[in-house]
């Protein structure tokens, strides 16, 4: 490798009282990120952050399906004029099912909101009630239209499989906060996990600690934290006791070892996350105004309330990156966003599902001051079509995949709030001004988060590879 | 680093060599010295076809032209030219201005008169601090080199040692002592087999006092077929091989496991590098009728596949998604085989090796036929030669029977005609493409004609498309009088019923699949099966009636010259055509016309039935002289029918075995390609020049250029790229697999990037032992066995592990081998061990793989989401290369020993330590099962002794007895816990899951 030097010149780690060199520890704790000159191949990046970060953890909600930009963010009295006109154009939209229907106006009604004044739709009562927190952007535009690749461009910056998703660049590059907690959790929608499966989390190339860690609301918040097998505390001691003592003899055979006694360690560590994991999952000790304010209270909200409050706890308690899925696979009955059929039944539903936790979600860290040094990002793969899915001459009632305009919104540390970056054309077809693609929402997130996008690489097949590609601008203009 | 100490270095040579050896005649020498610095500062920018400000500098004309803002060069006056203005005041380059030695330089070029050599400017001739030109170590050609001599003569059993030990006494290290014999045959079968050798051959080897002992273990473990099961996994990984789809879908791949099995087997049997290799891109087209070989292709379809996106309504779209797929196929080929990181230059030439754009392109039209799909396995001709003798047998006897009963009917007819059905549509080309009854005419596209009572189609671009159907069709029969213009053509379409765009067909086809035969042709051959009829023989000089029909419960049944041909099967259809959106054509598979879907022939008639017309009724059409066996069997006498019936009985039954719907194998169906275009910044809407397959310029000594047209056969694309890569004189090609064994067996290997071996990859800490084994292993017939034999039989591999602190002060990464780096084992190997010692391995190898997930179909979509299953049930207790290895469907326990991810190429892998691998260890229910059932074993094997059963766990798990303390600390946690407490210790501990 090009900057990798043929021999180890690099002095040797201090070797500290536990008898662990302290670079092979601090690669070993989930808390740090890259370590410089660790002896871990391809280890070698940039060491994070680069410069002072503003925020220092995120949280990801992932909409599945495609989330409708015209009935949500994106303003458009011109198509509420338009409704039942055909799309003015002279070219033949490209769109995923080939049907191009009428034009349809928004099926919920939108309004200023806040102090700001942003533009928010009915769809979204109580994220409108948080309209000032928000960052909006309305000229988002992706590659594809069809929505796995476009989940996958999301949130790994590549249409295909096997690329490193932003939670494993962020936990490579600047781990956790915490000993005891891993730096990438993901909690998918509590129906089922999005397509694709595991694919939506995975560490691509980077090592396999980068992967997300899945967390549930059900038995062990994580696989293998406790024993599968009924086993006597007693016996679980006394376990780990020989093993220890097995390990440290046979390293003090060896005379010296860096991965020997982290090895050791880690059975420390994992110790403490035995017991860090369940009291972050115990939603229990919060307030009943807490739970009410997360509408766990209620069934259309209580899933996604769970899932939001979880992720708060998980923040405050150092985890680096949360990232939540609103939405399945892509089937029937459906059960994600993919509006196909009928707008106001599927948004309806899937809106009523997340709108009052997001919002609490919100709230919360704004009262508990994280909103400070916490990034909130809300996106979706792709919008949908002004023009409805259905006969030339008809208004349907669903709208077709849009991979050439849609809106996302960010929120918390370093932001301008309550403003909304770029445009669509008239009828919020296309995105036309500011026109942003998902590696400028990548380096833009990274930097944020003291990440120069350019610098976070890791060696594979020739390349020194980056979330970002060999693209990506800052989008200056959101930046407070 | 490196790049500031090159820049320095030339820098340095400028100053001591500029003015004397390279200042000739006029000025400095323009190709060793001007060029070099242009190349390497100056043509990033300017050049290509939009140079920047419009200054291209790699030819004479353009240079002194100059670029939009006038001449850049005025030979003679520096203080004239633009080039120096701007270089001299650090305008340019933008970034880094130039060092005084390099401004010296130009501005001495200039005024000398800028005298210009070869035109134009090569940039990737040069290797700068930038990139790798032509003369980059990894491209020049393998010359074997002699090992070198060594002062500790005694030192040293092959070359290797020699080697190895020549840079050790460079840096005034010493080797490391022999490893004891327990750690040797440890690390020989962890390394050859992914499994620790049992107490008894540990004790068995410490032992043998004979001097060929550790030589004949290494023989042993090589003849294991556990080796085939170990070294397949590194290929796999490399492979990126998955058993689903991924994407959206992710749809199980219920056949791949055979591409897994032939790996395994062509390492056990020690099939040479270059057969491998070959086999694996073309081995379909090298050996068509060999199963093995159409299953090696696995290899090209073993990445991942976008349903949705190969099938989604936008073409554009759709161009994307196969361009990112040949991305993914041609990136893993130059990987694999080359070291060679070609994708990089899909939308540019390359940024850092001598690879152009164009050459990408050249490798993706070499690759551009091969698509995912499964493929049944052609039957070998041993099984099918008896079945064929047995079926003219039958058939003699039947004549014999019927022929006397047959004169006798036909005679019978000719004064009673049968009636013939009556068709939906009829043409007979007697008065032009008219449908004479149902008013589908036809139209007359590319080359086809009219002749006298026919219609002419020259297999290029001649066919006729009638007007859309009036009606539904669902049942049907296609007849057609046809003569061929020649038996060799594949593919033809002779009267096909197709959806307008020709993305859904049932068509009469000759020759496709099978040379020869006839068949039932569909799209993507959904309908399509052998009817393992005759070959064709006539044909080609007289018209033959050939009829198909589709029977609305799917059944579809050829005949030829109204006699049943081959045996009918049920496909999966029947396919609705719906009216107006469908149409008939002639002389044509499907539309688009093109590729091989054309026939060349002539049609004397054609007719359509919107139903299944039965036999009789084909007979009748073909002419009446058909007879049914019914109508026979009416016309024998009573002990002739039982007998007559008997024989039909046993031929159909002939029948059905020959055309046995076979097994089938996730591999290449290859399908020719349109012609390739360079696309501008790798943008399917920007097609450019056309490229025909080739091969990288830049391989020293290799031809580049295949010698193919655009349009070439697919399979002679492969056939060619194959021969190219596996040739003995490729340096890359044996260079790279050498490199690859040395890193598995060392953990590092001499290239420590084993897929990159260019300007970004590692630099060989031993470029002549790298050669040496690259040369080694042609001169030996490519057999791997061999150099893993040298390998592990080398004094340099059979060292101790010992810690070093003096020598680890010199080279802390042990790239020199001052020792052998212990290792972690790797998570399949952690797995097997774990089965292996708890007495839980099931031997069985090969066939399809277990499963440790469950499939979840999701509700309303193909989609399939793998959940995990409880992993330690009995029936998943083999080999962990036999998991299914889908792409979403991951094990946590593997995963945290960094089993690497199959969506992509893994040469190889990061070994990690984290609490969540502590965690699976602990607490996975696998762990915990297997350490019940190692006790068990104790107990079986040692008794209830305690001392005895402390005893045999550390001989199973480590292959040694326990000290006194060791054993004493077992047994008190035996008797007051019980031996799972100490059998659980043992599975998590650092002695078990590291090797020294």
């Amino acid at each position: 490798m090009a900057d990798k030097e043929l021999f180890d010149r690099r002095e040797f780690f201090s070797w500290t009282r536990t008898g662990l060199g302290s670079a092979a520890l601090a690669s070993l704790l989930l808390r740090d990120g890259i370590v410089q000159g660790a002896a871990v191949p391809g280890e070698a990046s940039d060491p994070c952050p680069h410069f002072k970060p503003r925020a220092r953890r995120a949280i990801h909600i992932c909409l599945v399906g495609a989330m409708s930009q015209v009935d949500t963010f994106d303003y458009k009295p011109d198509l509420l004029r338009a409704h039942g006109k055909a799309l003015k154009t002279t070219e033949r939209p490209d769109v995923f099912f080939g049907q191009v229907g009428l034009l349809r106006k928004p099926d919920w009604e939108f309004r200023q909101r806040g102090a700001s004044g942003l533009w928010m739709s009915a769809l979204f009562p109580h994220l409108a009630s948080v309209a000032d927190e928000l960052t909006v952007i309305r000229s988002m535009y992706a590659e594809t239209s069809n929505h796995t690749p476009a989940t996958f461009q999301q949130n790994s910056g590549f249409r295909l499989n096997g690329f490193p998703v932003l939670g494993a660049w962020l936990s490579y590059g600047l781990g956790s906060e915490s000993d005891n907690l891993p730096a990438f959790v993901v909690i998918p929608d509590v129906r089922e996990y999005p397509a694709g499966g595991a694919i939506n989390w995975s560490n691509g190339f980077l090592p396999g600690r980068h992967q997300g860690v899945v967390l549930r609301g059900k038995g062990d918040p994580i696989d293998d934290l406790t024993p599968a097998l009924p086993v006597a505390a007693a016996s679980e001691r006394a376990t780990r006791d020989l093993l220890d003592a097995m390990n440290h003899r046979h390293l003090t055979e060896r005379g010296r070892s860096d991965p020997l006694a982290a090895r050791i360690h880690s059975y420390q560590l994992a110790a403490k996350m035995q017991l860090a994991v369940p009291e972050v999952a115990a939603l229990n000790r919060e307030t009943a105004a807490t739970h009410t304010l997360y509408g766990l209270d209620r069934p259309e909200t209580a899933d996604f309330g769970r899932s939001c409050l979880l992720a708060r706890r998980l923040l405050e308690r150092g985890v680096r990156f949360v990232q939540l899925f609103s939405g399945g696979t892509f089937g029937s009955p459906r059960r994600n966003w993919d509006g196909h059929e009928d707008m106001m039944r599927n948004h309806g539903r899937e809106a009523r599902r997340i709108d009052r936790p997001v919002a609490a979600l919100l709230r919360d860290l704004r009262q508990r001051g994280m909103l400070d040094d916490t990034l909130v990002l809300f996106t979706t793969e792709f919008g949908r079509t002004p023009f409805t899915q259905s006969a030339a001459n008809v208004v349907g009632k669903g709208r077709d995949h849009n991979q050439y305009g849609f809106s996302v919104w960010l929120a918390g540390a370093g932001l301008k709030h309550g403003i909304a970056h770029g445009a669509t054309d008239e009828v919020g077809w296309k995105a036309v001004e500011n026109r942003t693609h998902w590696h400028d929402f990548h380096a833009t997130v990274l930097h944020l988060l003291g990440i120069h996008h350019e610098r976070l690489t890791y060696y594979h097949n020739g390349i020194k590879r980056r979330l970002t590609n060999v693209h990506g601008t800052l989008i200056k203009e959101i930046l407070a | 680093m490196k790049s500031r100490f090159v820049q320095s270095m030339m820098t340095v040579l400028l100053l001591l060599l500029a003015p004397s050896v390279l200042l000739h005649g006029a000025g400095p020498d323009f190709d060793k010295v001007v060029a070099p610095l242009l190349s390497e500062r100056c043509l990033d920018c300017h050049r290509g076809a939009k140079p920047k400000g419009g200054l291209d500098l790699t030819r004479r004309r353009t240079a002194m032209a100059g670029g939009d803002q006038g001449g850049a060069i005025v030979p003679g006056k520096p203080d004239d030219s633009l080039l120096w203005q701007y270089v001299n005041d650090e305008t340019m380059p933008p970034k880094k201005p130039l060092s005084a030695a390099e401004k010296s330089l130009l501005r001495t070029w200039i005024a000398a008169g800028a005298a210009w050599g070869t035109d134009p400017i090569d940039p990737f001739r040069i290797t700068t601090a930038k990139r790798a030109g032509y003369s980059w170590w990894a491209l020049q050609p393998v010359v074997k080199p002699k090992a070198p001599s060594i002062k500790d003569a005694r030192w040293g059993r092959n070359p290797i040692d020699a080697f190895i030990l020549n840079k050790l006494e460079a840096r005034k290290l010493h080797p490391s002592g022999p490893a004891d014999r327990r750690t040797l045959l440890r690390r020989l079968f962890f390394d050859l087999l992914g499994l620790p050798p049992t107490p008894e051959e540990i004790a068995e080897f410490e032992q043998d006092s004979s001097p060929d002992a550790y030589e004949r273990r290494v023989n042993r473990c090589l003849q294991s077929p556990h080796y085939g099961v170990r070294w397949a996994r590194h290929w796999l990984d490399v492979v990126r091989f998955g058993e689903s789809n991924g994407f959206e879908f992710d749809e199980l791949r219920p056949n791949a496991w055979r591409y897994r099995d032939w790996v395994v087997k062509a390492f056990n049997q020690d099939m040479p590098y270059d057969e491998f290799v070959r086999l694996q891109l073309a081995g379909d087209v090298l050996r068509p009728d060999d199963a093995e070989a159409l299953t090696a292709t696995g290899f090209l379809v073993a990445g991942a596949y976008d349903t949705v996106g190969q099938t989604q309504q936008s073409a554009a779209m759709k161009r994307v998604v196969r361009q990112d797929e040949l991305e993914d196929i041609v990136g893993t080929v130059g990987q694999t085989f080359l070291g060679l990181t070609i994708h990089c230059a899909r939308c540019h030439d390359h940024k850092f090796d001598p690879i152009r754009q164009v050459e990408y392109y050249r490798m993706t039209a070499a690759l551009a036929g091969v698509r995912h799909g499964e493929r049944p396995l052609p039957l070998g001709e041993k099984q099918l030669a008896p079945v064929r003798q047995r079926l003219a047998e039958l058939e003699k006897q039947r004549s014999v029977l019927e022929s006397p009963v047959r004169e006798r009917i036909l005679s019978e007819r000719k004064t009673n005609p049968l009636p013939a059905p009556r068709p939906t549509a009829q043409w007979d080309f007697t008065s032009g493409l008219r449908d004479r009854i149902g008013g589908l005419d036809g139209t007359l596209h590319g080359d086809a004609r009219l002749i006298a009572h026919g219609l002419k189609v020259d297999g290029k671009s001649g066919y006729v498309a009638t007007l859309p159907l009036k009606h539904d069709l669902k049942a049907k029969t296609l007849e057609a009088w046809v003569s061929l213009d020649n038996l060799q053509q594949r593919g033809g379409g002779i009267v096909s019923v197709q959806t307008k765009d020709g993305a859904v067909f049932d068509a009469i086809v000759f020759g496709e699949r099978d040379a020869g035969q006839w068949m039932a042709g569909s799209n993507g051959f959904v309908r399509s099966r052998s009817f393992a009829g005759p070959v064709e023989t006539e044909a080609n000089h007289r018209p033959v009636h050939v009829a198909i029909v589709w029977q609305e419960d799917g059944t579809i049944r050829a005949y030829r010259d109204g006699r049943p041909y081959g045996t009918p099967y049920k496909s999966s259809g029947p396919q609705v055509f719906k009216a107006e959106q469908s149409q008939v054509v002639f002389g044509l598979r499907h539309a688009p016309a093109g590729g091989n879907r054309l026939l060349a022939g002539v049609l004397r008639r054609v007719q359509l039935y919107d139903r299944a017309l039965s036999a009789t009724e084909v007979a009748a059409s073909a002419g009446g002289s058909f007879l049914d066996a019914e109508t026979v069997a009416g016309h024998l006498t009573e002990e002739q029918r039982a007998h007559y019936r008997k024989l039909l009985d046993e031929i159909s039954k002939q029948h059905a075995l020959l055309s046995r719907p076979s097994a089938k194998v996730h591999a290449v169906v290859p399908r020719q390609p349109e012609v390739a275009h360079l696309l501008l910044r790798g943008n399917p809407a920007q097609p450019a020049e056309v490229v025909s397959a080739g091969g990288v310029a830049a391989v020293a000594g290799l031809k580049a250029d295949f010698g193919l047209s655009a349009d070439a056969p697919e399979g002679e694309r492969r056939k060619r790229l194959a021969a190219w890569i596996t040739r003995p004189d490729n340096p890359l090609f044996a260079r790279v697999i050498v490199n690859r064994l040395w890193h598995y067996h060392f953990g590092v290997g001499l290239v420590d990037t084993p897929n990159d071996f260019g300007f970004n990859g590692g630099r060989p800490s031993h470029p002549e032992l790298l050669d040496w084994l690259a040369a080694e292993l042609v001169e030996n017939g490519w057999r791997l066995k061999h150099l893993h034999r040298l390998i592990v039989t080398s004094v340099a591999y059979r060292q101790a592990s010992s810690w070093s602190e003096p020598a680890a002060r010199v080279d802390a990464g042990n790239r020199l081998l001052w020792r052998k780096s212990p290792r972690r084992l790797e998570a399949e190997m952690v797995r097997d061990s774990i089965l292996h010692v708890a007495g839980r391995l099931d031997p069985r190898l090969n066939g399809p793989g277990f499963q440790d997930i469950r499939l979840v179909r999701a509700p309303g979509t193909a989609a399939i989401l793998y959940l995990p299953v409880d992993s330690a049930k009995d029936e998943l207790q083999r080999r962990t290369l036999y998991r299914v290895w889908t792409r979403g469907g991951r094990n946590r326990l593997l995963d945290a020993f960094d089993c690497p991810d199959p969506s992509t190429t893994a040469p190889s892998r990061a070994m990690t330590t984290t609490p969540l691998q502590a965690l699976a260890m602990l607490n996975n229910a696998f762990v915990l099962h297997m350490a019940q059932h190692f006790a068990q074993r104790l107990q079986r094997e040692a008794g209830e002794d305690v001392d005895r059963q402390v005893r045999r766990a550390y001989l199973l798990a480590y292959g040694r007895t326990p000290a006194k303390d060791e054993a004493d600390r077992a047994r008190q946690a035996v008797r007051q816990h019980g031996l799972p407490v100490f059998t659980r210790a043992l599975l998590n501990s650092n002695e078990f899951l590291y090797v020294d």
